[in-house]
């Protein structure tokens, strides 16, 4: 399984990363998911959000995840990009792409490792702006 | 032995600090380790049950054994995505 990981400050350009797709002829299902800021934290509308990130175990554990995953389904890639810093309301902080065989498989896993990222990796996040 | 205990998120302002030392004597635990550092820092001790525990890279049990030079971290629960 090939896995490339961005923890990142900088905007998530969409178009950029959706161009460099690689899958195998045996890929027939590629899942996107994108996580985006919403305007309300815990009822208060906000401006962003700030993320702040243990980077180096962060990395880690992302990788521990996408190990995982690789041994669960037969994923053939798998990309993730976090934003950390300030996102704005609408911007996305989060882009995960994963290819596999099937549909069943590559919706499977990546809203495992969604899951589970939000379970182990170590990234908070804190509202700017609220009303 | 000394460890280096590092605070993540919301637990650098309880603690008024990003890193800290610890001394202590071998065979010690996470678990004793968490126990001095709330003596050090009252808010921290006020979140002993929503605290994440890790040394290195990796997340240990409160009974994981600590040895000279680990690198110690603490946060609350994680937020990502």
């Amino acid at each position: 399984m090939t896995r490339m990981l961005a923890i990142t400050t900088q905007p998530i350009d969409e178009a950029a990363l959706l161009s460099k797709r690689k899958t195998s002829s045996g890929m027939g299902a590629v899942v996107y998911f994108l996580g985006v800021v919403r305007g309300e934290e815990e009822g208060k509308t906000i401006e962003a959000i700030e993320y702040e990130a243990f980077q180096k175990m962060a990395g880690h554990q992302f990788n521990l995840l996408f190990d995982e995953m690789a041994k669960r389904w037969p994923v053939e890639s798998v990309r993730l990009v976090h934003r950390v810093g300030i996102v704005k309301v609408n911007e996305p902080s989060l882009w995960v792409e994963v290819a596999a065989p099937h549909r069943g498989e590559a919706f499977a896993a990546c809203q495992w490792l969604i899951d589970e990222m939000k379970r182990v990796v170590p990234i908070w996040k804190k509202p700017v702006g609220e009303a | 032995m000394h460890v280096t205990v590092c605070f993540h998120s919301y637990f650098k302002d309880l603690t008024g600090c990003t890193e800290t030392t610890e001394t202590l004597p071998e065979g010690v635990t996470l678990a004793a380790l968490y126990e001095k550092l709330a003596t050090r820092f009252s808010k921290l001790g006020e979140m002993k049950n929503s605290t994440l525990l890790a040394v290195g890279v990796d997340y240990q049990t409160r009974d994981y054994v600590l040895k000279d030079g680990d690198e110690v971290s603490l946060f609350p629960p994680v937020q990502g995505g």
